[in-house]
């Protein structure tokens, strides 16, 4: 004990002689730490701190200090353009890590662009954003589908119903459910595009029972449409008809959802706090230590993590900050133990290689993971995106009809 | 069409219609009778569902934590009456401006005390079958909820002493002040109850609708429509204006997309207030 606190003080006593002498880099944060998307930014922003502190503490980048300038998005687009033109124009940054929904996304994409700032974007999304400075840690929505949809008919049956949200993460995802469950010979017997602000699902659940689905496809997105899972529960159609989501989890819907509309559903994505390695033990253990174990940690806090320890290796590689520098060494096909298993980073297509996980909610408002497919592809993006070959390019690709 | 899908449709659109109306019978009290325009009503209908959520937490059943709810909401409307509302009487917009800024105050207080995600309480799994198509029963229960409720409010305010002196100090301040009654006790009485309704729906629908700060948001829009159609005659217009507007939304959805139900709420709003800009119950005879 007595040596643990000698080497702490000395630890502190160098901390503190040394950040004086240390150079800063400043890297941008913009997350929704109010507002109604705030269940996803809050844990976004926490992981940021967290990874900084660990980058920190061992040895910052190119041994100079890593320091945060941090804004709240307040979960209005207008507020990040905003703040993005201001770390821009005034904080000297050296990266931007921001952003949740792909509206909030699409309006800063540009601003970084312009600037020649590496941008990173860590959360799961439709897919399709292609450019030279913006780096997508988050799955995209066929990097899930493509491996929920085989899970999902293969255990379920061939008839397939829809339930996704009206904009274009639900109607592309649309797309990649209709074209995967082609790929496995089945049909898609139905669909329903839902706006945000419904409470009401009583006309989608008739619709699902008049169309006789083996699966549901539920991608409800916010707390409303939440509610939809309890609702097609107490109909008493979840034990004949299987539900299954590439969302459900990303915000914490578990906890929320009640334990017998929960149990049961399936869920795709790249992290889960039940993954078994060794790095989400010392990840977890890092994060309660901080935050304590009120909330589960949801993929996107992970994907957060992850952009910042890529963006830091990459910086630490090419020995400098300077974009340019550091967009080639990112290009150089990094990869590392992150919590959700081994990532890479795709050199072409600026997204990431990684493991998709499905999971059942199981009765205790958690995940039981049931499969893993090891080293998924943002196959996607890969066929369309090429910034090697094509570094000019600046699209966000939406697959044909 | 098979008749039982009819049936289905027609039922739960009954229902949802029942859902708008239990979720805006509090605006139409505080907005209707007594011409506050309450724009933190979702929060206090939030508040409310949070209270009853954490009364379950604790330990008591699901139906002694309604009226805990209720309670909780009115000691809090009564509180705000007397802080903010009783100081802006008349003055529509300071009104609207302060209760937006509770609002928001409510909303974040929310996330702070709870945090962003609470787990919910879940329906009753029971369910019943009309020909193919299984309802739950728990949003049909609604449509008789609904019931009672507005007959409470309606007896209350139309046949109680209660009643005619909360009218009266509305009305006629002045002359109820002449004849003795407290006016500013019974509009701080009045509010109370407008937000204890607000505070019964959340914890009513708490099992339908999961709890989360910005709930209030999803019935605010379409509940202040509601009233804002109904006018003068605020009990018995809101519950035409939530069956006809809510399900008839409710129908559109089940045969096309909820966003042309939506667009049906809102078209048919517009038209009526074209027709009748202070409301369609302008000409009635009712009291209330």
């Amino acid at each position: 004990m007595k040596n643990l606190f000698g080497a702490l003080s000395v630890t502190t006593a160098l901390a503190l002689t040394t950040t004086v002498a240390m150079a800063e880099v400043k890297v941008g944060a913009i997350f929704d730490l109010t507002g109604g998307l705030n269940i996803y930014g809050i844990q976004q922003r926490n992981a940021l701190d967290l990874a900084i502190a660990d980058v920190n503490a061992a040895g910052g980048v190119n041994g100079e200090e890593v320091v945060v300038v941090g804004y709240d998005a307040q979960s209005e687009l207008s507020k990040y353009t905003q703040f993005a033109q201001t770390a821009v124009l005034r904080d000297g940054i050296s990266a931007m890590f921001a952003g949740l929904t792909s509206s909030s996304r699409e309006a800063i994409r540009p601003i970084f662009r312009e600037a020649n700032i590496p941008y990173f974007y860590a959360s799961l999304y439709e897919g399709g954003a292609c450019d030279r400075q913006t780096f997508v840690t988050g799955s995209s929505a066929s990097q899930q589908l493509s491996v929920l949809m085989d899970w999902a008919v293969k255990n379920y049956g061939p008839r397939v119903y829809i339930m996704a949200p009206d904009y274009n993460f639900g109607t592309i995802s649309g797309h990649w459910i209709h074209e995967y469950a082609e790929r496995n010979g089945a049909e898609v017997v139905g669909e329903d595009y839902l706006a945000l602000s419904v409470t009401d699902y009583a006309p989608t659940i008739q619709k699902i029972q008049a169309a006789n689905p083996d699966v549901v496809v539920a991608l409800p997105v916010g707390a409303a449409q939440t509610g939809f899972l309890e609702q097609f529960a107490a109909a008493g159609l979840k034990d004949s008809i299987g539900v299954v989501s590439t969302n459900y989890g990303s915000g914490n819907q578990q906890v929320v959802v009640s334990p017998q509309a929960g149990e049961g559903l399936i869920s795709a994505m790249g992290y889960f706090p039940s993954v078994e390695s060794e790095a989400n033990t010392a990840f977890k253990a890092a994060w309660e230590a901080e935050y304590g174990t009120d909330t589960p940690i949801v993929a996107g806090a992970v994907d957060v993590w992850n952009a910042v320890q890529l963006w830091a290796a990459a910086a630490n590689q090419a020995g400098s900050t300077d974009t340019d520098a550091v967009i080639a060494a990112l290009e150089s096909g990094l990869s590392f133990e992150a919590p959700n298993g081994t990532v890479t980073l795709e050199p072409g297509s600026h997204h990431l290689r990684q493991d998709i996980y499905i999971a059942r909610g199981n009765a205790t408002n958690g995940f039981d993971i049931v499969e893993t497919f090891a080293d998924s592809a943002p196959s996607y993006e890969n066929e369309m995106c090429n910034l090697i070959e094509n570094p000019d390019l600046a699209e966000h690709f939406t697959p044909e009809g | 069409m098979e008749l039982d899908f009819l049936a289905t449709v027609l039922l739960s659109s009954l229902s949802s219609a029942s859902i708008l109306l239990i979720a805006t019978l509090g605006l139409a009290v505080v907005y209707g009778l007594m011409g506050v325009i309450n724009l933190a009503h979702g929060e206090f209908l939030m508040v409310g569902a949070y209270s009853a959520l954490t009364a379950t937490q604790i330990g008591l059943p699901f139906f002694l934590a309604v009226p805990f709810a209720v309670a909780m909401t009115m000691l809090i409307g009564a509180i705000v009456e007397l802080l903010i509302i009783k100081w802006l009487y008349g003055r529509i917009f300071d009104t609207m401006l302060a209760t937006w800024g509770l609002g928001m105050v409510f909303n974040q207080g929310a996330v702070l005390l709870f945090g962003t995600v609470s787990p919910g309480i879940g329906m009753p799994q029971w369910n019943f079958k009309i020909g193919d198509f299984s309802l739950a029963v728990y949003p049909i229960a609604m449509i008789g909820v609904a019931a009672v409720m507005l007959i409470f409010v309606y007896f209350l305010m139309t046949k109680t002493v209660y009643g005619m002196k909360a009218r009266a100090s509305i009305q006629q301040p002045e002359m109820a002040r002449a004849i003795g009654i407290d006016s500013a006790r019974v509009n701080t009485l009045t509010f109370a109850i407008g937000c204890g309704l607000a505070g019964f729906a959340g914890a009513i629908l708490v099992p339908i609708i999961p709890a989360t700060p910005s709930m209030g948001l999803f019935f605010a829009v379409k509940g202040f429509l509601a009233v804002v159609v109904a006018g003068p005659v605020a009990v018995t217009g809101t519950a035409m204006t939530a069956l006809g507007l809510g399900g008839g939304a409710s129908v559109t959805a089940s045969f096309m997309t909820s966003v042309i139900g939506d667009v049906f709420f809102f078209l048919i709003t517009a038209l009526l207030l074209w027709l009748y800009p202070k409301g369609i119950s302008t000409k009635w005879r009712r009291k209330l």
